[in-house]
């Protein structure tokens, strides 16, 4: 079976998903197009549910082979309403769109099989302005960090719609941060991944940040303000060493 | 006798001409200055020609004594690597902004400032660096005051303002004698009330608003009034980025928040 879904920006696309898998005892695939180097979703889907392949630029040919074995395909769109997916063409499949009352347009249900109501969106797709960036390998110094979250979602850098992104932090932790601007404050949560205590971590953490009149070079330059030294990363992590049973990657 | 205390003005004229204006509008017989005159703020020399213009009394704080001092006389007391980046920024900016003459001046700012049973202070009498919190333990907050000599203590560095009443307090001295005899508890009765007001900050408030604030304390009755000035701040705001110190101070003042520095750890005491 094969389930799209789509939605405005911060609908809760990828949150519906997670609950889907969670009722789900058999293995599943993920697959999220068009993120590039930057799959925030698919890592924290991965994160929370090992056992589901995620397919981000395998040929779809396998994804054409999961599908024939019965495995149930999760495929999670972009926040643009788009009808001319050639992927989708001649395949059956649900579609579900995660979408706020104030957001129901005809658009939307013209769309979907089925319409969830999802989180409000005020985004103006024509002014929208999207910011992502790869940060494998640097780690975050955990109050360096909160500063510059709390500053970007209340607009020192311009108008913040939605922030996500999976950080590094100096305890070897990797935390999803999420911000949709028609919630109450941010979610942050641990992902289910070994503590990172030798070396820099060779996994994936990165941002995306969706707004408008955005000042994507402020974002980078206090980004890399907020980053761990060589010296001060290697002086950390001798101290955990010392401190603490780790299980250690 | 109405006396007005002023802190951390930190290079905001606006704000202090502000407060300046209200203290006229409601006269006080003296007023006093706890310190950071200068730093993160765009007026280093015009705040503190004010000061001096006004003979206003002005103890020594924290980023005086790092203009004068060196660079990071007190780089420990940053809460983050962000935090300590920004301070860098605006140390070495006013540090390259004060004049010989300004410089001079914070130099010879006494650490402490006494009238009567009046204590003032930037910090704590321990340190201008050191931060008296609303919820620092009693017997930290209490032995400050003591260590003083006097009733009240004046205190900014903060820049949350708030009144303290320590009421009724002992202070227990534990005098350890040479084996075998057991050590002996010797409370030692004080008066009945000691304070600290903490003045808030008229340049870089950490209140949510970016309002300057300062106290006014009649001595005869003892009673401590905040008061919380609204003024232009954009035009301070305008200041910052002309005179090339980084946006984002322009920002956090805007929103009530302090420029770099948040003095969220009560156990910090310089070592240096």
């Amino acid at each position: 079976m094969l389930t799209v879904v789509a939605g405005p920006c911060g609908a809760g696309k990828t949150t519906w998903i997670l609950q889907e898998l969670a009722q789900m005892p058999t293995p599943a695939v993920y697959a999220t197009p068009g993120v590039g180097p930057v799959p925030i979703d698919a890592t924290r889907v991965a994160a929370r549910f090992p056992q589901v392949e995620i397919f981000q630029r395998q040929p779809e040919t396998e994804l054409l082979q999961r599908l024939a074995a019965g495995v149930p395909v999760y495929f999670e769109l972009g926040f643009q309403l788009e009808t001319d997916i050639a992927f989708l063409e001649g395949r059956p499949h649900r579609r579900i769109a995660l979408v706020a009352e104030e957001n129901r347009d005809a658009g939307w249900q013209l769309w979907a099989d089925e319409v969830i109501r999802g989180n409000q969106s005020t985004l103006n797709l024509q002014a929208a302005q999207v910011w992502r960036a790869p940060l494998s390998g640097q780690v975050f110094d955990p109050p360096s960090l909160d500063t510059f979250w709390q500053e970007l979602i209340q607009g020192a850098y311009g108008k913040v719609h939605r922030a996500k992104g999976i950080f590094e932090l100096a305890e070897g932790q990797a935390f999803h941060l999420d911000f949709v601007n028609s919630l109450p404050g941010s979610a942050y949560t641990e992902l289910n991944l070994p503590r990172w205590v030798q070396g820099r971590p060779n996994r994936f953490s990165g941002i995306e940040v969706v707004g408008q009149e955005l000042d994507e070079g402020a974002i980078a330059a206090t980004l890399k303000d907020c980053y761990l030294s060589d010296s001060l990363l290697t002086a950390h992590q001798a101290t955990l060493k010392d401190s603490v049973p780790l299980e250690v990657v | 006798m109405n006396i007005a205390v002023l802190s951390c003005i930190h290079g905001n004229l606006e704000a202090l001409e502000a407060v300046l204006r209200k203290i006229d509008q409601q006269p006080v017989d003296q007023i006093y200055c706890l310190g950071d005159l200068v730093g993160y703020g765009p007026y280093p020399n015009e705040v503190v020609a004010r000061i001096r213009e006004l003979d206003i009394p002005t103890c020594q704080g924290c980023w005086d004594e790092d203009i004068v001092e060196g660079l990071n006389a007190c780089e420990c007391s940053y809460p983050s690597l962000l935090a300590e980046t920004r301070g860098r920024q605006a140390h070495e900016w006013t540090n390259r902004e004060v004049t010989p003459e300004t410089r001079d001046y914070l130099a010879e700012l006494p650490l402490t400032l006494q009238q009567s049973n009046l204590c003032f202070v930037h910090g704590s009498p321990h340190s201008q660096h050191e931060y008296l919190l609303p919820d620092t333990s009693a017997f930290i907050a209490m032995e400050r005051v003591l260590a003083t000599g006097a009733d009240t203590l004046f205190c900014g560095h903060t820049h949350i303002p708030y009144v303290r009443n320590l009421e009724n307090s002992q202070l227990t001295l534990n005098i350890v004698h040479p084996a075998p005899h057991p050590p002996t508890h010797s409370p030692t009765p004080l008066p009945s009330l000691k304070r600290i007001i903490n003045a808030g900050s008229v340049g870089e408030p950490r209140h949510g608003r970016p309002n300057a604030t300062y106290i006014v304390y009649n001595t005869d009755t003892q009673q401590a009034e905040l008061r919380e000035v609204e003024y232009d701040y954009t035009q301070t705001c305008a200041a910052i980025l002309e005179k090339g110190l980084p946006a984002i101070f322009a920002w956090r003042l805007s929103k009530g928040l302090e420029y770099a520095e948040k003095a969220d750890d009560p156990t910090h005491v310089c070592e240096r």
